[in-house]
């Protein structure tokens, strides 16, 4: 163990965390708590503190602690956070106000509905199609630093939806695809063994598609990963414009 | 016992004006300021079209304080639209993968200002140089 001294929990922070109880509430409103802190306890222990000890039909998602499995993102201080990797210390004195994902419908207190997104990624075909089929005694599919540097950030995408929450097109068109699941697409169309770009590339035509971004860029800020979605969209804003392009010559060279 | 019933929050209204969107309203406005300044060149170019005395009265209203006022004003939007764009320039490209480590952004960036900086600096020199 270090020998750092002893954790100690004499100073307090006020939460004000907003609540949804589809059953009980018409709309959202804050409660207040305040809750002892430590040094190295995060806004997700926070809540932990308030669930275990303060009232107990709280509700938000959390798994990993350490900004591994994305679940806890919220809003922290009106920004997108996760809640395990942002420190009350930091926070202090407060009042800290927590809320659900921004431009996310509210299933219940902190608590956002995902299905969208999941059905977002599951269309863009979030897996590796082979150029080439290979059988086994062939080997493995072999790559080149250069070409992993070439997808690598993007397969750094842990899900947790941050980029969502920080995208004002995302809130005016929850039917944009959004910058997470771009993300998702980059990593396997940048990837020199994929040979499903045409496939990816007929999904994200339009408004729906890339088209709905006006490069804001918060997105990139806000990811806990370094993911850059806004690279993913924006780059494939020229895929799609020249895919537009060359399809019109092909049309008018096949007649 | 619980209920299916998602609470859709509205969009804050002015997301725009608010941190931390401001800038990036700021930087798409500064687009409109560049399209002045065109329209300010364009207009002095039609002028020399239609003759010397059109020319001449277009660079009177150059020197009024209104014209001195309003080119200032576009030089800032100018300014700002040049760090910005190249800014956002290498989040609309792929990754520049050289001697297989992608190049950081900053530097192309960086890269991007100084080339325009020396662009302009050489326009301003030539300038200068053909004036006297």
């Amino acid at each position: 163990m270090p020998d750092s001294a002893p954790a100690s929990t004499d100073r307090t922070i006020e939460l004000r965390v907003l609540r949804y109880r589809p059953e009980l509430d018409g709309h959202p409103f804050f409660d207040h708590y305040t809750v002892a802190y430590s040094d190295d306890m995060s806004v997700l222990q926070g809540l932990q503190v308030i669930k275990d000890s303060l009232d107990s039909s709280l509700s938000y998602r959390w798994s990993c602690r350490m900004a591994v499995c994305g679940s806890c993102g919220m809003m922290i201080n009106g920004a997108p956070r996760l809640a395990c990797n942002s420190f009350l210390r930091d926070l202090a004195p407060g009042p800290v106000t927590v809320e659900p994902l921004e431009n996310f419908p509210i299933e219940r207190d902190l608590v956002v509905t995902v299905g969208d997104f999941v059905k977002k990624i599951e269309g863009i075909y979030p897996y590796l199609i082979p150029k080439t089929a290979r059988r086994l005694e062939e080997g493995e599919y072999l790559q080149t630093p250069a070409e992993l540097a070439a997808y690598e950030s993007f397969s750094d995408c842990i899900n947790c939806m941050l980029c969502y929450a920080a995208c004002p097109q995302f809130g005016a068109n929850p039917d944009f695809i959004g910058p997470g699941a771009m993300a998702i697409l980059q990593r396997y169309n940048g990837d020199s063994r994929d040979g499903g770009q045409q496939q990816r590339l007929d999904r994200i035509h339009g408004e729906d598609g890339v088209w709905s971004c006006t490069a804001v860029g918060l997105c990139s800020d806000v990811c806990p990963k370094q993911v850059d979605p806004a690279n993913a969209v924006n780059q494939n804003k020229t895929k799609s414009a020249f895919d537009f392009f060359l399809r019109f010559l092909k049309r008018e060279t096949g007649q | 016992m619980s209920e299916y019933r998602p609470f859709h929050r509205p969009q804050r209204p002015f997301w725009w004006a608010r941190a931390p969107y401001r800038g990036y309203s700021l930087r798409e406005l500064s687009g409109v300021g560049v399209a002045l300044y065109g329209a300010v060149l364009l207009a002095g170019l039609a002028c020399l079209w239609r003759g010397p005395a059109a020319f001449a009265s277009y660079r009177a209203w150059l020197a009024t304080p209104g014209s001195l006022l309003l080119h200032l004003l576009l030089l800032a939007a100018m300014l700002l639209h040049m760090v910005t764009w190249f800014q956002t320039l290498p989040k609309t490209m792929p990754k520049l993968i050289i001697g297989g480590v992608a190049v950081p952004q900053r530097r192309i960036t960086a890269l991007g200002l100084a080339t325009a900086l020396l662009c302009c600096a050489a326009l301003l020199g030539a300038a200068i140089g053909a004036a006297s």
